[in-house]
């Protein structure tokens, strides 16, 4: 296999959208918009030879999620951003190192480009019981 | 009736009503002691029992943010002292800062049954009146702070005392405050900037008026109120070696208030044993320096009466120092080399600089901490009133306020002491008069200084820190026979009395018996609340929104306590301040 | 005006853990229509409420009436040997109250939504201590502010113009007389808002904090970088820090989420403490849920400790990253979940959501959430400060009143009234 990606360190964190879809319903259409994409710079768009919302997938040691791209000109090359959610978390893993608290920053992740993949519902990520 | 008690034979002390170890029935009817009860009240024999009011405790820190920041700061306090909940009462832990549940039983099974908490940043009641929904088995006052607001500063700097003390009648019934507290006038302000204030006048940053006159205009507002405690003062320039001198400087400066009623103190100085270190002679302010200052200030405290005092008795071991003196709390952490824990809590427009928290540890190898052990007990032992002064550690000060028994053994046992001045480093006995001292506290005076005294300081002696007809039915019962059992000479026997009372009752209810709570009864709060001047207190509404509206960042309207967290808990005597005028 | 039209000023807003308590709230036959004041996520919070509700208990996705919720949740409860009860964050006091006495009575574990946010926060001040800061205080006198690792924008969207960028009473001109600085890793739309965006690398802010601790403490260091800055840009932002009359340090998930986690804390924490010898210093975290602050303070109140509580033995124990909700989940441990007002399935990494599928789950919330959909019984309940009042804590420890504006749907109770029938039911099951 020849997939070609690009090495980011990946970080979550708030957006004034995830907060206020939130609010009005995580099963909302708003909801899964604001939390199923991922922020590249130009560069890292570049190299991957995509346009600016076309699906990628990003691989951590601990797992695999499939989201939409999207350019962010003020993020320097190398950092990636998901908004905070089960689309991130699907990424990370447990471990808290006696603190409680998992590591949801700085997750060194590969970024590839995925043209054939749909971007999974929340419920394909969280399952069913 | 159901609740009827009579309480037979117990060998009664009640200083308020002059009685002195005598056998005595006390009949208990809904909660108030009663002249006689009906034929089938429940009787309990309590022949060989020593009986006396329960408890007040007029100067401990049980609740508010400063309490929450210290347990959440060390759980390392609490991890070792479990307290299982069982089927009538909850659980939790039992170190220097107990949870809201066990810092009501420790209390109950000691006989304590009414505690004044002695910092309350007004803005923040709401909090606490939550927390009192779980401070079981006490009645509880609450002492808003006062000296270092931007508030009580604009209507010093106008000169105008009686908007000022409308703010505080605004205040006491907005939040159910008991009376008035100040903490290191204009100081906390000044450690706004980092600084300190230690003389009386010296000028407070951005407003140019002086701790003389903060503290004065309050202690005027307060009488003027005519609030039945006086101002509750803990001074400037606390920890300090020889603030001895400053503080009498301060006292000296309130003898000109004028007390609203004859013969009565008009200020409350709290934990001496901080505001009293002397210093040896043609010393400097610096540790190596330190004296006792016990006897010193006894005789001062002795020819001057316009003064009360509780002792802040430093005892050995690990305390929690908290204080709303912010700039000594960081100077206490700066004493440990910066190796301490140091939290810091401002209060917006209320307590600028900020209350601070430090976790101690007073050892009896340190000479200063030893001296500063010896001050208050040298102090106490001097003096010729007791009804002007309180046993208290300052909780969780100078010691947890379980270690009260101990220190009740202190000052009834010279033989204890003397075993304590020879673990305590020898400097104790150069540079201080302890261990020449022969007296020993009757139980008279240990009801006087624990029960009577506080209560009648605290002006709540109507219904509380005695045993006579019509007071609230809080009593203790101690398992020892006083005319059997030599206390003095046995310590460990007081410790382990006054440590676990044979029974509690808290308004005629029995709460505790023997170590074990056995009921969770609510608190209840009183509170004061002076009726204004109708002119006076449109005028000070006004003037209290529009700062609140400036300088605050939440609303007027949100201000208040609300009703529905206080109705059920609170006792408010109302009291005629009509006579200020607008 | 139509007569059921009517307007309440000074309603707190329950969003974040700035409650502001400014909002002006008109309602209309009931309904909520208009929010003056209020941020965009507010707006969309009090205005969206009735969206995406749940109005009816649910077993197993089935409706049914709110004694046979009950009845069930104390069944699972009875016969659950290690329960976790989760959330609290996102609702009031009293409901807290009565968690941790259902903690109790079943000696389960207690934990709230902190230790996924600010848990660290508190692991650092356990180590150190905290000089914190008020949010009128800071507005009132505060000539340096730095919000480091944080995005307010995003989350706080009123912390800069209701609390930085107004005068205070000796701030008058808060543009000339008060400096704002951002640390980040990226530049977020905070950067924007502030007079200095200072970038530096992922994961660097423990080297970057000691450096700043070392240099302001007066050390000679002999490097030329430290996490993307060069020591000289350090060296005047030490000395700038110094300089300052009173300084105030907002800080936020970029630090406790991070490598170093608490030990980032434990780091900033001796810079502002250093830094007090010099001048005033203050530091405050930028508390997420309106209400964790709050589920702090109560859990600190009632069980003696802030979080990772562990009823086990009839007492209350206290150890993170093992009572904590991640470790007790990921580790298997839990055999039932009480969810209350919080989303895990949602903000739990996956292996813990996992575990989460495999027991059964009470979740108690106004809304449809993520865990609703994995939970063997929900149970809607009023939002508090919109359907029903309480008590709550702002970031900054300040507590507010919160109102009740409208009235719930039909049937629907405050988390502490089904709180209240759950611990009721349980008595009665397990005293058969």
């Amino acid at each position: 296999m020849n997939k070609v990606g690009v090495k980011v360190t990946l970080v979550s964190g708030r957006t004034l959208m995830q907060g206020k879809t939130m609010e009005k319903g995580k099963t909302s259409q708003e909801y899964f918009e604001a939390v199923s994409y991922c922020e590249i710079d130009a560069t890292t768009l570049k190299a991957l030879g995509i346009e600016a919302g076309d699906p990628i997938q990003i691989e951590t040691q601990l797992g695999t999620v499939v989201v939409r791209s999207k350019l962010n000109k003020n993020l320097t090359p190398g950092i990636a951003f998901i908004p905070c959610g089960p689309y991130f978390n699907a990424l990370i893993g447990s471990y808290t190192g006696q603190t409680g608290m998992p590591i949801y920053k700085n997750i060194e992740a590969t970024i590839f480009p995925a043209p054939e993949e749909k971007i999974p519902t929340i419920d394909e990520i969280t399952g069913d019981k | 009736m159901n609740d009827e008690i009579v309480l037979k034979n117990g060998r009664v002390f009640d200083p308020m009503n002059g009685i002195n170890g005598e056998i005595k029935d006390i009949c208990i009817s809904n909660g108030k002691i009663v002249e006689k009860v009906s034929g089938s009240a429940k009787e309990i024999d309590l022949k060989g029992s020593t009986v006396m009011p329960g408890g007040v405790d007029m100067h401990t820190h049980i609740l508010g943010s400063k309490v929450n920041m210290a347990r959440m700061m060390c759980p390392e306090t609490n991890r070792h002292s479990p307290y299982l909940a069982t089927k009538n009462t909850r659980g939790g832990v039992g170190g220097i800062t107990p949870n809201s549940y066990v810092t009501g039983y420790l209390y109950s099974i000691m006989g304590y049954t009414t505690v004044v908490e002695p910092a309350l940043p007004p803005e923040k009641a709401l909090s606490s009146w939550e927390e009192i929904e779980d401070i079981p088995g006490l009645d509880i006052g609450l002492l808003p702070l006062f000296g270092n607001s931007m508030i009580t500063f604009r209507y010093i700097k106008e000169g105008d005392v009686n908007g000022l003390a409308a703010y505080i009648a605004w205040i006491l019934k907005s939040v159910g405050g008991l009376g008035v507290k100040v903490v290191n006038p204009g100081g906390t302000y000044a450690w706004a900037y980092g600084g300190n204030i230690r003389e009386l006048d010296t000028p407070v940053p951005q407003w140019d008026i002086t701790p003389r006159q903060i503290m004065h205009g309050l202690a005027e507002a307060v009488e003027l109120l005519g609030l039945p405690h006086q101002m509750h003062l803990h001074p400037n320039n606390l920890g300090k070696v020889g603030n001895v001198e400053t503080t009498i400087a301060q006292l000296e400066a309130l003898k000109s208030v004028k007390g609203h009623k004859k013969g009565r103190s008009v200020v409350h100085l709290t934990h001496m044993a901080f505001d009293c270190l002397g210093m040896v002679e043609d010393g400097k302010p610096e540790w190596k320096y330190l004296a006792s200052a016990g006897e010193e200030f006894a005789k001062y405290f002795n020819k001057n009466k316009h003064f009360t005092t509780d002792l802040g008795q430093i005892t050995f071991g690990p305390v929690m120092t908290m204080t709303g003196d912010g700039p000594f709390q960081f100077s206490l952490y700066q004493l440990t080399g910066g190796k301490a824990k140091w939290a810091n809590l401002p209060v917006e427009v209320e307590l600028p600089g900020g209350a601070g928290i430090v976790p101690f540890n007073f050892v009896p190898t340190s000479p200063a901490h030893s001296l500063q052990w010896a001050t208050p007990l040298e102090f106490a032992l001097n003096v010729d009133d007791i009804w002007r002064c309180v046993m208290t550690t300052d909780h969780p000060n100078g010691g947890p306020f379980m270690k009260y028994p101990l220190v009740i053994a202190w000052l009834m046992s010279k033989k204890l002491r003397g075993e304590w001045i020879e673990k305590a480093h020898k400097l104790v006995q150069e540079r201080s008069h302890l261990s020449e001292i022969e007296r020993e506290y009757t139980l008279e005076e240990i009801a006087i200084t624990t029960r009577a005294a506080p209560a009648k300081i605290l002006g709540i002696e109507r219904t509380k820190g005695h045993l006579g007809i019509g007071a609230d039915a809080d009593i203790t019962v101690y398992g020892f026979d006083s005319e059997k059992l030599n206390l003095a000479a046995n310590p460990e026997k007081i410790i382990k009395h006054f440590s676990q009372a044979k029974y509690t009752f808290k308004g005629g209810v029995q709460v505790a018996k023997k170590g074990v709570v056995g009921k969770h009864l609510h608190a209840r709060v009183f509170s004061i609340h002076p009726r204004l001047d109708d002119g006076l207190s449109i005028r000070s509404e006004k003037e209290i929104a529009d700062m609140i509206g400036k300088w605050y960042c939440h609303s007027y309207e949100n201000y208040t306590v609300p009703a529905r967290y206080r109705e059920h808990l609170e006792i408010p005597t109302e009291i005629d301040s009509t006579s200020i005028s607008a | 005006m139509s007569e059921t039209r009517k307007t309440i000023e000074n309603v707190p807003c329950t969003f974040c853990g700035c409650l502001c308590d400014d909002l002006i709230i008109e309602i209309e036959d009931g309904q909520i229509v208009k929010n003056t004041n209020g941020c965009a996520i507010s707006k969309e919070k009090l205005l969206g409420c009735n969206e995406n509700r749940l109005l009816q208990p649910l077993i197993n996705g089935s409706p049914v009436s709110l004694d046979d919720a009950i009845q069930h949740v104390a069944e699972i409860i009875a016969s659950s040997r290690r329960l976790l009860i989760y959330g609290l964050s996102s609702t009031e006091n009293d409901a807290h109250r009565e968690a941790y006495k259902i903690a109790e009575l079943v000696r389960g574990v207690v934990d709230n939504t902190s230790s996924v946010c600010h848990g660290p926060t508190i692991l650092g001040v356990q180590s150190s201590g905290e000089p914190n800061a008020m949010l009128a205080e800071v507005r009132n006198r505060s000539d340096l502010i730095i919000y480091w690792g944080s995005n307010p924008a995003a989350a706080h969207p009123r912390h800069i113009p209701r609390y930085i960028k107004k005068e205070g009473e000796y701030i008058k001109d808060p543009k000339e007389d008060r400096e704002i600085w951002l640390v980040d890793i990226r530049r977020t739309t905070t950067a924007r808002m502030v007079n200095k965006f200072i970038q530096i690398n992922p994961a660097s802010d423990l080297e970057v904090l000691l450096t700043l601790r070392a240099l302001v403490r007066g050390h000679v260091l002999d490097v030329d970088e430290v996490g993307g800055l060069k020591i000289d840009q350090l060296k005047e932002m030490a000395e700038h820090m110094k300089s300052a009359k009173y300084g105030t340090l907002f800080f936020g998930l970029g630090l406790t989420q991070s490598r170093g986690s608490h030990r980032n804390i434990d780091a900033a924490i001796r810079l502002i403490q250093d830094l007090s010898a010099h001048t005033k210093w203050t530091m405050m975290p930028m508390r997420g849920h309106y209400n964790v602050a709050g589920a702090n303070k109560t859990s600190t109140w009632m069980t003696g400790y802030p979080y990772a509580v562990d009823y086990a033995r009839g007492y209350p124990r206290y150890q993170p990253g093992e009572y904590t909700a991640v470790d007790i989940l990921a580790n298997g441990e839990a055999d039932a979940l009480l969810n209350i007002a919080s989303d895990p399935v949602a903000h739990f990494p996956i292996d813990a959501v996992e575990h989460i599928k495999k027991i059964p789950v009470i979740n108690i919330d106004p809304k449809i959430n993520m865990t609703s959909k994995l939970a063997e019984v929900n149970i809607p309940s009023a939002i508090a400060g919109i359907e029903c009042d309480g008590a709550a804590t702002r970031m900054d420890g300040l507590p507010i009143y919160l109102k009740k504006v409208i009235d719930p749907p039909e049937g629907i109770l405050p988390d502490r009234e089904i709180l209240r029938m759950i611990y009721n039911s349980l008595m009665k099951v397990l005293k058969k």
